[in-house]
């Protein structure tokens, strides 16, 4: 949908770690292309070494050139640029030369080899106008795992140059009313192993991860009246937040994962109240009649923003964490609902209404210009990928609810199919 | 599977539309099996209702306030016969309104009538909503349209002692449809006759 905003100058800290392609060392990447959304990355077959299956090699290879291809920061250099590459045996540091004379600015070489059990793959990542390694790591994983050891060092290659960890590992929690009751589901970023998390053939809502991916917190009917709780999905442990009159609905972790937000009150108004994540008694933070729902933390953890009709029709508002300094944050719709604050801390994702129709609108908090993303269908309950870089939502474009994942030009993708599925939240990786 | 599922679904569409369309009578004098006609005084007595949604007459297929409603008759003891019999109206909204239009006064004033005469039944007042806003949203309204329901019932002289509020927001639809007649059933606080 929208590109983050880029930092003309990124300067960033790269540890390499330890292993017999590095010693300890510490290497500054500066990368300096304000007119290039891309860094251009030469990706040659890796080196295989020993016993190596041809088809895992060639599993890991394709899963790797796939995740790099679908990430803001870095483009692969296309095959037909590639391919003009002559290797020069034994003079690697020509070869090198040649990527760049083509159109690559970093180069990644590896090796991958099989031991007994295990993959090893040692990957060095080369800046080409430096000519100096500029990451260098040796992996390890269980020869089955070739497709999770490509994602890995992905992910590793995105926080790199962004800053923040790609989405391979990622995870999307969501509801889904595909048995016939709506339950908790999760799946990969990308639509793949979707798998049930409840079976409790009652009423299942709103999920959202503690940000370390352990725990999934949420509303049930499971005891009729609406009550929120929390999952260990690694245990299938429950445990119970609220119980107080009212919905118990929206929860929203704080970014350090110790208080969730959440929206509930008696006597027809609804509140934002914080509960500890461990358990106690919940704080009232809103004290305005009507509707208070929605809460979202800022990345910072300062501030929150939640949907309040405190002047009439749902608008956004953004109050300090405490409670403090409530002010009306949206002015141009006529309903604004659904709150969700990117990672960037600068551009906050919900739906608005146009024309009796739900769509997307970013708001960048720098100016207060509102972007509405139109698509067809109804759309709404936006959710940011954890590296900021992508966007889930719920659209009927196609007729029954499912959801939808921007790739980083803004073209949505759809990732389910079966029954209608909502609510996507999405956390950078399960524990 | 909860108490409303279950009434929902053994009433059937039909019935629901056409208690729902009983909801808009200006006045409904008990007993009644077959509803009168829409009146224009009816439908000017919701004026936020727009006059292009008017719904047809529907057929009605069972009585919905039989004989045995006639004060100190004995009430069915089976609580799903009790429920189904339709004792008790449920109140309509506007959308994206939890005020209570003058149609639902009315059916509320005879609610509360007959609520008196049996002040042991035990009641849980649902909140429901139609689609058209976000699931958590809707979980709010629907809140608020139950207990804006139990308040006017309080200044009605029906005390709270044995109602329960609950809001299923848009997650528990009347009408399955995607309309404006299917919206109109689903904005309702209904009745749930939990014991007697």
């Amino acid at each position: 949908m929208t590109r983050p905003a880029r930092t003309p100058l990124l300067v960033l800290l790269l540890t390499a770690l330890a292993g017999p392609l590095a010693a300890q060392q510490e290497v500054y990447l500066k990368v300096t292309n304000p007119g290039l959304s891309r860094v251009v990355l030469g990706l040659p077959s890796f080196a295989s070494v020993g016993t190596i299956d041809p088809a895992v090699a060639s599993e890991f290879l394709t899963t790797l050139r796939r995740d790099l291809d679908q990430t803001v920061a870095i483009g692969v250099l296309p095959n037909e640029q590639a391919r003009l590459v002559v290797v020069e045996p034994g003079n690697a540091a020509l070869t090198r030369q040649r990527w760049r004379a083509v159109g690559a600015q970093f180069l990644l070489e590896g090796s991958l080899a099989g031991a007994g059990s295990q993959l090893v793959t040692e990957v060095r990542l080369w800046d080409l106008s430096t000519s100096e390694v500029a990451y260098a790591r040796r992996f390890e994983a269980g020869v089955g795992l070739a497709a999770t050891l490509a994602h890995t060092i992905a992910n590793e290659l995105v926080k790199l140059f962004t800053g923040k960890t790609g989405p391979f590992l990622s995870r999307i929690a969501f509801v889904s009313d595909r048995t016939g009751a709506k339950e908790l589901w999760v799946m990969r970023w990308d639509g793949d192993a979707q798998q049930q998390l409840t079976s409790y053939r009652s009423i299942t809502l709103g999920p959202a991860w503690s940000p370390d991916g352990t725990l999934l917190a949420f509303t049930s009917f499971l005891r009729t009246a609406p009550q929120l709780l929390m999952l260990r999905p690694s245990q299938g442990s429950l445990i119970t937040l609220s119980t107080l009159p009212g919905v118990n609905s929206s929860p929203s972790f704080s970014p350090n994962g110790t208080r969730i937000a959440f929206a509930t009150g008696g006597d027809g108004d609804t509140d934002i109240y914080v509960v500890p994540a461990a358990g106690g008694v919940p704080e009232r933070l809103t004290h305005t009649r009507g509707i208070n729902t929605q809460p979202a933390w800022s990345p910072s953890g300062r501030q929150i923003v939640y949907t309040s009709t405190a002047t009439g029709s749902p608008q956004l508002y953004i109050m300090d964490a405490e409670g403090t300094n409530a002010r009306r944050l949206t002015f141009e719709d006529s309903y604004a609902d659904e709150a969700a604050w990117a990672p960037d801390g600068i551009r906050i994702a919900y739906t608005t209404r146009v024309e009796q129709g739900f769509q997307i609108a970013i708001l960048d908090l720098r100016d207060g210009h509102r972007t509405v993303v139109e698509g067809p269908g109804r759309n709404e309950s936006p959710c940011w990928s954890p590296d900021g870089t992508m966007l889930a939502f719920v659209s009927n474009r196609n007729g029954s609810a499912q959801i939808y994942v921007t790739d980083p030009n803004g073209q949505p993708k759809q990732i389910t199919r079966d029954g209608n599925n909502r609510q996507p939240a999405w956390v950078v990786q399960l524990q | 599977m909860p108490w409303s599922m279950k009434v929902m679904l053994r009433m059937g569409p039909v019935v629901a539309l056409a208690l729902a369309a009983c909801a808009h009578h200006a006045k409904v004098v008990a007993p009644a099996p077959t509803p009168a006609p829409v009146t224009s005084a009816a439908a000017a007595a919701s004026p936020a209702t727009t006059p292009a949604v008017v719904k047809p007459e529907p057929t009605v297929v069972a009585p919905l306030r039989p004989e045995a409603e006639v004060v100190g008759a004995e009430l069915p003891a089976d609580l799903d016969q009790l429920n189904r019999a339709g004792y008790l109206k449920d109140a309509f909204f506007d959308t994206n309104k939890s005020e209570l239009r003058e149609d639902a006064r009315q059916a509320l004033a005879d609610d509360a009538a007959w609520l008196k005469q049996h002040p042991s039944v035990q009641l849980t007042l649902e909140g429901h909503c139609d689609e058209r806003n976000t699931e958590e949203y809707n979980l709010a309204l629907g809140w608020r349209r139950a207990n804006a329901v139990k308040a006017y019932l309080a200044t009605l002289g029906v005390t709270g002692e044995h109602m329960t509020t609950i809001s299923y927001g848009e997650e528990r639809p009347f009408a399955l449809g995607h309309d404006e007649s299917a919206w109109a059933q689903n904005r309702r606080v209904h009745f749930v006759i939990t014991g007697r």
